[in-house]
């Protein structure tokens, strides 16, 4: 769904409470509006002498009870309207989130992590503050405004009024340009606010390299100038930001004056009363705030609009897969893999990733594929697991096309080990049976012992249930990989796939590993990806893939046969290893 | 009960240190504070004199009947006049007191950083990089916040506050009594309402804190999350957090509807008070009405400062505690390394001696069990040793990135503690197997911030083959370099660290292989410029391939933090050890990549 329709879906659904909060505080603002009218009442009967002590107290009776209705009044639609948003920042992230897990493999490696999440914290909150400090201070500036220049005008003096809003105008228009200028100051603020960070992250991450050349000195020295850019900014926007109270205060100065000299003659001649001379003064005042608030308030709509078109821009990124047509009623995956002329191009790439593709992988059956990076490997799992769609070509599972099985049936059938060990900052159990209680704890533990590394985790204190990651045990690469292997042995899926997952342990334990490994592929298809010869020699069959293409193909021995690519490389590895 | 109020006293004591610490930070910008103080006083006497204008307009000119246009108009040019001094010298006040926190930001960020570069190894092995960040960047600039925002309007709003207290018992004692006895109600209003919000704010604070977390873990690991098909349950996830905020968030908006308008009804409750109790003397005429009018001018702006002041508490707080943090880091001096204490050390010749070493990380957990070896000038050694034996550990300790704990360590027969740290440090060059750019280009990668030429470098980048690769670029040597140099890969990465160590010329060298899996072509190029640059000097190899190390002088084979075979490859071969198994199990198994345990 997109943005614009999610809003007014949120909006729809939120309708009565809108309508009346913004009924609730038009009201609110006219009622409170009413109170210089009843000083200026008060003070005309108390300087004219002739009003009872009864009817003063009636009065300021009457003052106090339009301060409560305001006090209630203003409760309601708080908590209606800024409830409302408050709600809207909850909803937008979750449906942001919930888009996000629709989008493909491609989208996150070009946006990074960081940017994503401050979408959907700094964005939704921003477009948060737009809908709820922003509008309401709209509505209310708006209608505090009018109503005042109405009881000034209509009930005071007409020509007092346009005299004493004369220099109105004028401050709205300087408020407006040193807001435009504050913003561009800010930003650079902000940016050498960034800067420092990126600089001093940088510098620790790099610290072994700085004190290796001995460069701490220089690192200071170069510190000094985005600190120094820091204060500059800083005092840059200090100087215009602090001028907006000023510039607004002179300008309604000027509106004083003109109300002290002309109003106070208006009073002398008679023309108005003392109490409507106070209540002038409130009124002025009343419109103060608002122009005041002018830049801010433009400030936060222009940053809800422009944080609502970057959400938009990734509720407009379309699916990482389009929803299935056609769907088949399948119950089960027995792991029969068919590839007929596949070609792949990655959405918005120039070159084909893949070309030409044909496998046959019979159930049961191991598949090697061996290749540089780049090559393609891992392309081909991708589509296997249906990161995306293929359009040109088939993939066959038990002989029906991929995109006809259901894609919860597909993957939850597979069982992935991919080549970045990505483990959850949780307990290890629920790294291995994925946040979703299905498992005994016998067949986790099983699935922790064929890929090595059962002894690794009892050997913790709280066993399955340490926690990994950052506010728990740091696990070496070795440890992190087994586990990804245990979470998809766990599953026992009919097709596993071991993609390039063993660099980080030593040889002895990857022989270990991928023994136990084929002792449990006899019953389940399985696809090995390397770029070493020893780790898939001895699949069913091999291929060899170059730059998208199947190169070779054929057994271990056939291949050695063919002297062709799986040969020098064979002999390459050889050499390297044993030392030429 | 009495340990505990000890303890609280001392916990006091050092807050009111840490206080007095911050205040230390003040001292050279003395002059310009106390300018600022006097500004404020001059602006708020000109914010207070405004009220008391239009009283005299009313009391005098209006109720009087004094047609006096010329003075009429003279008190409305001073009004204007005290909008304009207010104004004018409101701004300066901003300004100066910005630029004093400004500056005080400046020189305390530049303390932490400059100390923090001076820390060992040891204190970037225990604080993460996120911890350390938070200290330099948000930690100081929560302090910022207590300079130049807090100083301001506290200054401001106590001036402000005596100024409107003077003001009216001026005018009036009676009425001013009357107004001085709401103060109670609104200070206890206050403080109810900032301690309930403040518990709300910090629960809110950890709750965004939780779903700030949770989703940088998962949209890291969101392909994951897609292949296993666990996206309903990481939604419902997000969603059981995202509820329990929007509860929070809620319980906020309820009680800021709260604070501002029951500060406005007090306001206004006194006002009527006011009211009421000078009606009857305005009504005999004992009272000028204008005095009334003043008096609830001055109310409405009684309510400001100390709603702000008020405001202000949570800002002091997280600053107290951003600075006891600040000057947790700055007092830590035991772990700090000195640079230039020590013996120059002159052009090393590069004999390198370990005399029964022994060295931890932590307590007495070894990782260097007697290590004692010695590697003559222009030797090439190398160290061979499944992963944690110890042969990084060595790196390290050549470096002196590490102390040891006991034995010694000698380089040209000195022991290396005596010597100037930058100086020994200059001199030994390591390639650390992941390479670590820097944001900037590749010159700049290579000289890091030392008068190296361009041709220098151009020199380097052929001695090690690596020029054509360079010169592929788009921008040559100009190139760009992304954040930690993400656009190349792991190879041309390698190559570029082999250029900065030739062009630093050392006298020792450490190469730390790579295990990353690097394609076969740039790995051949790799392996001559390993062999090209470690001629003529004394190189030390952390081997992780066997095939690197044949043509070594000196192989020493590490297990579990010792030693425990040395020699040249023929010499081990005939030993018949542990480098011997090692050597025949790659040649049997073809292809064995890493050594084994």
């Amino acid at each position: 769904m997109k943005g614009k329709q999610l809003l007014l879906v949120f909006i729809k659904e939120h309708k009565w409470s809108y309508i009346f909060g913004i009924f609730i505080l038009l009201s609110t603002t006219l009622v409170n509006m009413t109170i210089p009218k009843i000083l200026g009442e008060i003070t005309d009967g108390l300087n004219s002498r002739n009003m009872l002590q009864e009817q003063v107290v009636k009065y300021v009776l009457l003052l106090l009870g339009v301060v409560f209705a305001v006090f209630v009044l203003k409760l309601i639609w708080r908590y209606l309207l800024i409830g409302n948003c408050r709600s809207l920042e909850v909803y937008l992230r979750d449906h942001l989130f919930k888009h996000m897990q629709t989008l493909p493999v491609s989208f996150y490696s070009n946006n990074r992590t960081g940017n994503l999440v401050a979408y959907a914290i700094n964005d939704v909150q921003a477009v948060r503050m737009t809908f709820g400090f922003g509008s309401v201070n709209i509505l209310d500036g708006i209608a505090a405004t009018f109503i005042s220049i109405f009881f000034m005008a209509g009930t005071i003096n007409p020509v007092l009024t346009a005299m004493a809003l004369a220099p109105v105008p004028v401050a709205v228009f300087v408020m407006v340009m040193i807001g435009r200028l504050i913003r561009d100051r800010f930003r650079k603020v902000q940016e050498a606010f960034a800067a420092i960070s990126e600089k001093v992250q940088e510098n620790i991450s790099g610290i072994r390299v700085i004190k290796a050349f001995a460069q701490e000195k220089e690192e200071v020295d170069n510190f000094l100038k985005y600190s120094k850019r820091r204060v500059d900014t800083q005092m840059d926007l200090t100087r215009i930001s602090a001028l907006l109270g000023p510039c607004a205060q002179v300008c309604f100065g000027i509106s004083f004056l003109l109300f002290i000299v002309y109003g106070s003659a208006q009073v002398i001649k008679g023309t108005i009363t003392l109490g409507d001379y106070v209540a002038f003064n409130s009124y002025m005042m009343a419109i103060m705030g608002p122009v005041m608030n002018i830049s801010r308030i433009i400030d936060v709509l222009q940053r809800g609009i422009a944080s609502f078109r970057r959400l938009n821009e990734i509720f407009d990124t379309p699916a990482g897969i389009a929803q299935s047509e056609g769907e088949q009623d399948i119950s089960g995956i027995y792991g029969g893999l068919e590839i007929r002329n596949l070609n792949f191009t990655y959405p918005g790439a120039s070159r084909r990733a893949l070309k030409n593709i044909n496998i046959k992988l019979d159930s049961g059956k191991t598949l090697g594929i061996l290749g540089k990076t780049g090559s393609g490997k891992t392309t081909l799992v991708n589509l296997l697991l249906r990161l995306y769609d293929v359009d040109d070509g088939h993939i066959l599972i038990d002989g029906s096309d991929i995109n006809s099985i259901p894609v919860d049936l597909l993957r939850e059938s597979i069982g992935y080990v991919p080549q970045d060990n990505f483990l959850f900052s949780t307990t290890i159990r629920d790294n291995i049976e994925f946040f979703k209680n299905l498992y005994s704890d016998y067949e986790i533990e099983q699935a922790a012992r064929i890929s090595g590394v059962y002894d690794n985790i009892i050997s913790f204190p709280e066993g399955f249930d340490t926690v990994v990651g950052e506010r728990g045990v740091t696990l070496s690469g070795g440890q992190k990989q087994r586990i990804s292997i245990a979470r998809a042995l766990v599953k026992k899926p009919s097709l596993f796939i071991l993609d390039d997952s063993l660099s980080a342990v030593d040889t002895k334990t990857e022989e270990e590993i991928l023994a136990n490994i084929r002792e449990h592929l006899k019953k389940r298809t399985g696809i090995i990806i390397s770029h070493r010869v020893s780790t898939v020699k001895f699949a069913d069959e091999i291929i060899v893939m170059d730059n998208g293409k199947i190169a070779e193909r054929g057994s271990h021995e056939e291949l050695l046969r063919l002297e062709g690519a799986y040969f020098s490389l064979y002999r390459a590895q050889n050499q390297q290893e044993a030392g030429a | 009960m009495r340990a505990d109020a000890m303890h609280d006293e001392f916990v006091l004591q050092k807050r009111k240190f840490k206080f007095l610490r911050l205040m230390a930070y003040f001292k050279p910008f003395i002059p310009l504070l106390v300018l600022s103080v006097a500004l404020a006083l001059l602006v708020n006497a000109a914010i207070l004199a405004k009220p008391y204008i239009i009283k005299l307009v009313i009391d005098d000119y209006i109720v009087a009947g004094n047609y006096d246009m010329g003075s009429i108009w003279l008190l409305g040019l001073l009004y204007f006049l005290m909008v304009l001094m207010g104004s004018v010298l409101g701004y300066m006040q901003t300004n100066i007191l910005t630029y004093v926190g400004q500056k005080i930001m400046f020189n305390i960020r530049n303390q932490i950083f400059e100390h923090i570069q001076k820390m060992s190894m040891n204190f970037f092995d225990k604080n993460s990089t996120g911890r350390i960040l938070i200290r330099v960047t948000t930690d100081v600039e929560a302090l910022n916040e207590l300079f130049s925002g807090v100083m301001v309007d506290l200054i401001r709003n106590f001036i402000m506050l005596a100024g409107i207290v003077i003001m009216i018992f001026t005018l009036d004692v009676r009425l001013a009594f009357v107004s001085i006895s709401c103060v109670p109600i609104i200070a206890g209003i206050m403080v109810v309402y900032r301690i309930a919000a403040r518990k709300n704010l910090i629960r809110m604070k950890g709750l965004l804190a939780k779903i700030n977390g949770f989703l940088a873990e998962n949209i890291s690991g969101m392909k994951l999350v897609q292949i296993f098909n666990r996206e309903k349950e990481k939604y419902e996830e997000l969603r059981k957090l995202d509820g329990e905020y929007f509860k929070c968030s809620l319980r906020e908006v309820i009680l800021n509807s709260f604070s501002k308008p029951v500060v406005e009804i007090v306001n206004n409750l006194t006002i009527a008070v006011l009211v009421i109790f000078c009606m009857g003397r305005i009504l005999e005429g004992s009272l000028e009405i204008g005095v009334l009018f003043a008096f609830i001018a001055y109310i409405k702006q009684f309510f400001e400062p100390i709603s702000e002041i008020s405001e202000k508490y949570t800002a002091i707080q997280s600053a107290i505690v951003s600075s006891e943090r600040i000057f947790d880091i700055l007092d830590k001096r035991d772990t700090q390394e000195d640079m230039m204490g020590g013996k120059p050390a002159g052009r090393l010749k590069g004999a390198i001696r370990f005399e029964n070493v022994w060295f931890a990380y932590e307590n007495e957990a070894w990782v260097l069990k007697d290590v004692s070896f010695s590697i003559s000038p222009g030797e090439t050694a190398a160290f061979v040793g499944a992963t944690g034996s110890g042969k990084t550990t060595i790196i390290s300790l050549i470096m002196r990135f590490y102390d040891i704990q006991k034995g010694r360590i000698l380089i040209d027969g000195q022991d290396i503690r005596e010597y100037r740290l930058e100086d020994l440090r200059k001199q030994i060059t390591v390639v650390l197997q992941d390479v670590f750019l820097f944001a900037g280009d590749i010159k700049s990668n290579i000289r890091l911030n030392n008068s190296i030429t361009d041709d220098e470098i151009e020199c380097a980048a052929r001695y090690v083959s690596a020029d054509s690769f360079i010169e592929s670029l788009p921008g040559k040597y100009d190139e760009e370099v992304k954040e930690r140099g993400c656009t190349f890969s792991a190879g041309q990465k390698q190559l570029i660290s082999f250029v900065r160590a030739v062009a630093f010329n050392p006298a020792v060298l450490v190469l730390d292989e790579a295990t990353a899996s690097i394609d076969t072509s740039t790995e051949q190029a790799i392996r001559e410029a390993m062999s090209k640059i470690s001629r003529n000097r004394t190189s030390i190899i952390i081997a992780h391939r066997l095939s690197t190390i044949r043509s070594a002088d000196k192989i020493l084979v590490m297990h579990k933090g010792r030693i425990r075979e040395t020699g040249n490859h023929d010499e081990l071969m005939a030993l018949g050890g542990i480098y011997c198994r090692l050597c025949k199990a790659q040649t049997e198994g073809g292809d064995l990549p890493r050594i084994q345990q």
